[in-house]
């Protein structure tokens, strides 16, 4: 890192403090908003569940809902076991790619990788969504 | 000013916040009328006249025109503010005058008085005042702290929801009616608690993506990048028990389709199921099994892996860019 850099540098407390403050009193003001909006608009509730009817549409929450879509495409058993599977892949990792960073470009083609795996997952969503 | 000027004064000073004080004594504990619920207005027999307004407000508590449960509160609140306003102004005026010294400020005493004891500063010192160069300030480094954030929030309304909530299948759908038609801010409280549960997911995804990219989970850091697997899975867990509270159809539908779901692994898939479910169906038993992950076992794990991943991460520090 170069000098110019460093000397710009401020003290953790209290400069930094109050700047992650600012951004914090900054999503408390949004989420008193929404509470707000809450007071005339409320979460609200379906009908009481009923374990004899079952409802035509059932759809999980957007963050399941890609999972869900790909259920339609592939084996019940295989979709299951896809999310476990990344969980395990995602935890060990660091243990898989330990190499430094030497240039930029390994960081390019990560960025590259989550940008397309983003846009599949919004793509699946979107798609689930609509139909 | 000489000696004896300056301490006439003060002596009659002294005085003056006595009888202040008695007076601030007096009015806050002054006998309150009885109340009858709304504002006591003489009766009148013209049918001309607008209808009283029966609002409650502010200081009709304080004047006594309205009284209920919270009148000796406000009452208190606003002679006592007051009350400590002016001995603070008094102490500080009075100390100044006194000493001819600088007026040192209470948090700075507060911590003397604390360091004298403990000595917390030489621990603190090194912590508190680490520079933080110009890189670390992008917006990026802060999706980390914000999903942070994001937890307290879920913490604070969570536990407003749960004086409220009742998790039985019975008296559950009838609970959030409550909480949204009956308690004051309730709807308000439960609206938050959905979207921030919303952007909490959202934000720990951003963080996690940033984290990749930059390659920040490469050694030495592996530890911190499987705590935050780990709370990244807690998070989506926390999604999937909420969902199911409201006992509503969607969260019934939902938790059957998305327990099915788990039925259907191989090797441990019915085990997966009746764990889940604590049964064969979802019943009472899961929303009891739902809940007290939601509340207890989620928050209890999330917050120790939060610990462990706060500590590594201030012992290692942020991975510099290339």
């Amino acid at each position: 890192m170069s000098e110019e850099k460093e000397n710009n540098a401020i003290p953790f407390f209290p400069d930094h403090v109050a700047l992650e403050a600012k951004v914090a009193l900054g999503f408390a003001v949004l989420l008193v908003i929404v509470g707000i909006i809450g007071l005339f608009l409320p979460v609200g509730l379906q009908e009481p569940a009923d374990p004899m009817e079952t409802p035509l549409h059932t759809k999980p929450e957007w963050y399941f809902l890609f999972l869900y879509q790909l259920l339609k495409f592939i084996p019940k058993t295989i979709g299951a076991t896809a999310p476990v599977v990344a969980i395990l892949i995602l935890s060990i990792w660091p243990f898989i790619d330990r190499k430094p960073d030497k240039d930029p470009r390994a960081v390019r083609i990560r960025l590259i990788i989550s940008i397309a795996l983003v846009l599949i997952i919004i793509g699946l969503t979107i798609w689930g969504e609509v139909t | 000013m000489n000696t004896i000027s300056r301490r006439i004064l003060l002596f009659t000073l002294t005085l003056l916040i006595i009888l202040c004080s008695a007076a601030v004594v007096h009015a806050v504990t002054a006998e309150i009328p009885p109340s009858t619920g709304v504002a006591t207005l003489p009766e009148t027999s013209s049918p001309a006249l607008p209808e009283p307004n029966k609002d409650t407000c502010f200081h009709c508590h304080v004047s006594g025109s309205f009284t209920n449960l919270w009148t000796p509160f406000a009452r208190w609140i606003v002679f006592g503010a007051a009350g400590v306003v002016f001995l603070f102004g008094f102490t500080r005026s009075a100390s100044v005058w006194r000493s001819k010294s600088e007026w040192i400020p209470i948090p700075q005493r507060v911590m003397a008085w604390i360091d004298e004891r403990y000595n917390i500063y030489d621990v603190l010192e090194p912590i508190l005042s680490k520079p933080v160069p110009e890189w670390q300030r992008h917006w990026w480094y802060c999706l980390g702290g914000l999903t942070f954030f994001f937890f307290c929030v879920q913490g604070l309304t969570g536990i407003m929801l749960a004086f409220y909530y009742k998790p039985t299948p019975d008296a559950a759908y009838a609970s959030i009616q409550m909480i949204e038609n009956e308690v004051l801010f309730g709807s308000a409280i439960r609206m938050v608690h959905h979207w921030s549960a919303n952007g909490m997911i959202v934000l720990a995804f951003a963080h996690m993506i940033r984290v990749f990219v930059m390659g920040a989970y490469k050694p030495p850091r592996e530890l911190n990048w499987v705590s935050g697997v780990v709370l990244l899975t807690a998070t989506l867990a926390f999604g999937f028990t909420g969902y199911l509270l409201p006992w509503d159809q969607r969260a019934f539908w939902a938790t059957t389709v998305g327990t099915e779901i788990a039925g259907s692994l191989p090797v441990i898939g019915d085990l997966a199921l009746v764990f889940l479910r604590a049964g064969w169906n979802v019943t009472g038993l899961t929303l009891s099994r739902f809940y007290a992950l939601h509340v207890l076992i989620l928050p209890l794990v999330t917050v120790a892996s939060m610990g462990l991943h706060f500590l590594m991460i201030r012992r290692q520090g942020l991975k510099e860019p290339l």
